[in-house]
């Protein structure tokens, strides 16, 4: 019996028809996973107000860590769109979707990166489980990401001190939005579902991407050992 | 992405906008009649909305997209998930090829290098896989559950058995050049495709130098090497033996080499011995 | 009009059960003055002066769409888009005239006809518009309370959303920028008042 543990269809859209194929184009087992978003903003706690003065002076320490997890979402994204079209499993409309928001999605990751410094996250390992290598499964995956963005930059933006951060933030958050209506488009979903989009909780957000299993650890491929190869 | 110009802000002070509105009387129907109501103060309409700050600079500089460079020297690994089964075709059903495992010998994550992949009938994606095993060359398909996400490495490491050099390509340039022991006739460094599996570091064993590399390539003849007889890339305490055909079929370099291909070249790269 | 597009209208005429009006959801506490954790000085009438500006844009929306369906000049997707973008344009419209209670300015006169009269003007006058929400919500971030602020953001999302769709409808990219800049409140009434005048 297969036991789908997709991108929650369910909790990020209620439109059956969508979830219904998504449970067809998937069929995958759960993995091992490593909280790389936990482990990343765990690697902000200890930040002092002096560190975050060394990164220019206007970001708090709290500001920071929420930089930080919507950096981590960010490299989600753009290292799946980079993956998709490297792999070139896709065609037409979702190929130019993949190649164009791609490149925003990687653009922003290089914002966030410039602004955060050493105090940055680093990106994680991702196994994307052939989301990226097929039409269907790929775009509604994409919507699941960008419908997920939308939700965690709308949940964090009250939170944020520095009126920087939070043009920033609101600057974004609109742009993944136009990217979440362009992937339910290409889907056939409707693009703008409610009049009013919800924001999601961090600890939501964590749960729903932990449910992916698409953050992953980091393959060892290196090892304190004596060999015993032939010589 | 270049912003628009905005007004200068300083940190905690000065909220209000600029330039009061101008805005142009004629053909302009915004009813601003509604007066809105100041406690102490008394403004006209139009200068209640400029009274609105302008936007703040946002803390991020965004550069303008740019598309993903081409990428001719990339190749793709992964990591085996679970212990499996390749297959002749992408299919349940196809003649079992080899079986694959998580972990190799070294206890390291047994990685594949993945060269295609495809749907079977009921949809369901499979990749070709380089596999690790015996005949040298032997690829086979898996299910794409069985392995875990791609990584990508643009090098590529050229051994010569001829010339007895190895060179790395990166990007398609030379990035490092070396001299290299091989194989003996009888043990001969066996010719084909392979890849680096695995890297081995801080042990001590002054045969094999400072540093080894794992390949997927494996003695044709010492097929009862512990271990699984693999061929490594490794140093060595005789460099007077290099170059040379010297070896039980591994390759060897200086010590001065390994240690520099260790800084250039990510496990994973393509190996291609001829 | 092609499968997809016909797949389109029946999904979305499913989906209209589901058009929220979620803002409700957030009560009458806009106003409450409730300070955002920023550094921006707290100044109680800056929800008023902001939410108006935005209840402008929703007017002038609001009255688009309004005059575009009733032309007749949309047909087909475009028609289906216009009825559920004013639905929701109406739902904003409300919401923000509920929390801004009696300091709700006026629906100013718009005059929509040259927009309307065909469906190509229609398309580029509903783009700019929706492009101008989004930098108008955008630009007033800072400016609000967080309570107005948590309103404003569930608002601002779906405008991009109608702005990439009805790209996609006609073919265009629905979206190419890494930032929807903020405009402030003098460059959202300058355009407002180019657009429909």
């Amino acid at each position: 019996m297969t036991r789908v543990d997709h991108l929650s269809f369910e909790r990020l859209d209620v439109d059956g028809a969508l979830a219904e194929s998504a449970e067809r184009a998937w069929g995958m087992s759960r993995g091992t996973f490593l909280a790389a978003a936990a482990g990343g903003s765990a690697a902000v706690i200890g930040l002092t107000a002096r560190d975050a003065a060394a990164q220019g002076g206007k970001l708090g320490a709290r500001d920071v860590a929420i930089l930080n997890y919507a950096l981590v979402l960010e490299y989600l994204q753009s290292s799946f769109y980079t993956e998709a079209e490297r792999l070139k499993a896709l065609r037409g409309d979702a190929a130019e979707a993949a190649r164009v928001v791609g490149s925003v999605e990687r653009a922003h990751v290089k914002a966030f990166r410039d602004v955060l410094g050493s105090k940055a996250t680093k990106r994680p390992s991702f196994d994307f489980q052939g989301t990226t290598e097929g039409q269907e499964p790929f775009l509604k995956t994409a919507v699941a990401f960008e419908d997920l963005a939308v939700a965690a930059y709308k949940g964090q933006a009250t939170r944020l001190k520095a009126q920087s951060a939070l043009t920033a933030a609101v600057s974004i958050h609109s742009v993944e939005a136009r990217h979440a209506a362009w992937m339910r488009y290409l889907v056939g979903a409707n693009p703008a579902r409610t009049a009013f989009d919800q924001p999601k909780s961090k600890s939501e957000i964590n749960r729903i991407v932990r449910s992916t299993n698409f953050i992953t650890s980091r393959a060892s491929t290196q090892r304190k050992k004596a060999p015993r190869f032939t010589g | 992405m270049m912003r628009g110009r905005r007004a200068e802000r300083s940190g905690r002070g000065d909220r209000r906008g600029r330039t009061p509105a101008v805005l142009a009387a004629a053909g302009m129907t915004l009813g601003l009649g509604a007066v809105l109501l100041w406690p102490a103060s008394r403004s006209t309409p139009r200068e209640s909305e400029s009274d609105l700050p302008a936007p703040a600079e946002s803390a991020l500089q965004v550069p303008t997209p740019v598309e993903l460079e081409r990428d001719p020297h990339a190749s793709l690994w992964s990591t085996v998930r679970r212990n499996s089964t390749a297959r002749s075709a992408p299919d349940d059903g196809a003649p079992p090829v080899a079986r694959v495992e998580t972990r190799t010998p070294e206890g390291t994550s047994n990685i594949l290098l993945i060269l295609d992949r495809r749907r079977d009938a009921n949809g369901r994606l499979w990749v070709r896989a380089r596999l690790p095993v015996l005949p040298n060359g032997t690829t086979g398909w898996l299910r794409r559950t069985a392995i875990a996400g791609y990584r990508l490495v643009r090098t590529r490491l050229v051994v010569d058995l001829r010339k007895l050099r190895a060179t790395l390509l990166s990007n398609g340039r030379e990035v490092f050049r070396a001299e290299v022991g091989v194989g003996l006739p009888q043990w001969p460094t066996p010719r084909g495709r392979f890849y680096i599996r695995n890297k081995l570091v801080r042990y001590s064993s002054p045969f094999y130098g400072p540093l080894a590399f794992g390949t997927s390539a494996r003695s044709s003849v010492l097929t009862d090497w512990p271990d699984g007889g693999f061929v490594g890339i490794h140093g060595t305490n005789r460099p007077d033996l290099i170059p040379g055909r010297v070896s039980h079929g591994c390759i060897r370099m200086r010590n001065a080499d390994i240690v520099r291909l260790g800084r250039l070249m990510p496990v994973g790269t393509p190996l291609e011995i001829s | 009009m092609t499968r997809a597009a016909q797949d389109r209208f029946r999904r979305s005429d499913l989906l209209k059960r589901s058009l929220v009006v979620g803002g409700a959801a957030l009560g009458g506490a806009v106003l409450s003055g409730a300070p955002r954790a920023t550094d921006a000085a707290q100044n109680p009438d800056a929800d008023i002066r902001a939410l108006n500006l935005l209840l402008k844009v929703e007017y002038a929306e609001a009255a688009l769409y309004a005059e575009a369906i009733k032309s007749g000049a949309l047909d087909g997707e475009l028609l289906e888009f216009a009825r559920q973008v004013a639905e929701q344009e109406q739902a904003h419209l409300d919401f923000l005239r509920q929390q801004l209670g009696s300091r709700a300015d006026r629906r100013p006169e718009y005059d929509f006809k040259d927009a309307t009269e065909d469906s190509d003007s229609f398309v580029k006058a509903a783009t700019e518009l929706e492009d101008l929400a989004v930098a108008a919500y955008n630009g007033q971030a800072t400016n609000v309370s967080r309570a107005a602020l948590e309103a404003a953001a569930t608002i601002v999302s779906v405008e991009a959303r109608h702005a990439a769709w009805i790209r996609s409808i006609v073919g265009r990219l629905p979206a190419s920028s890494a930032t929807d800049s903020p405009k402030s409140a003098d460059q959202v009434l300058e355009s407002l008042s180019r657009l429909e005048g």
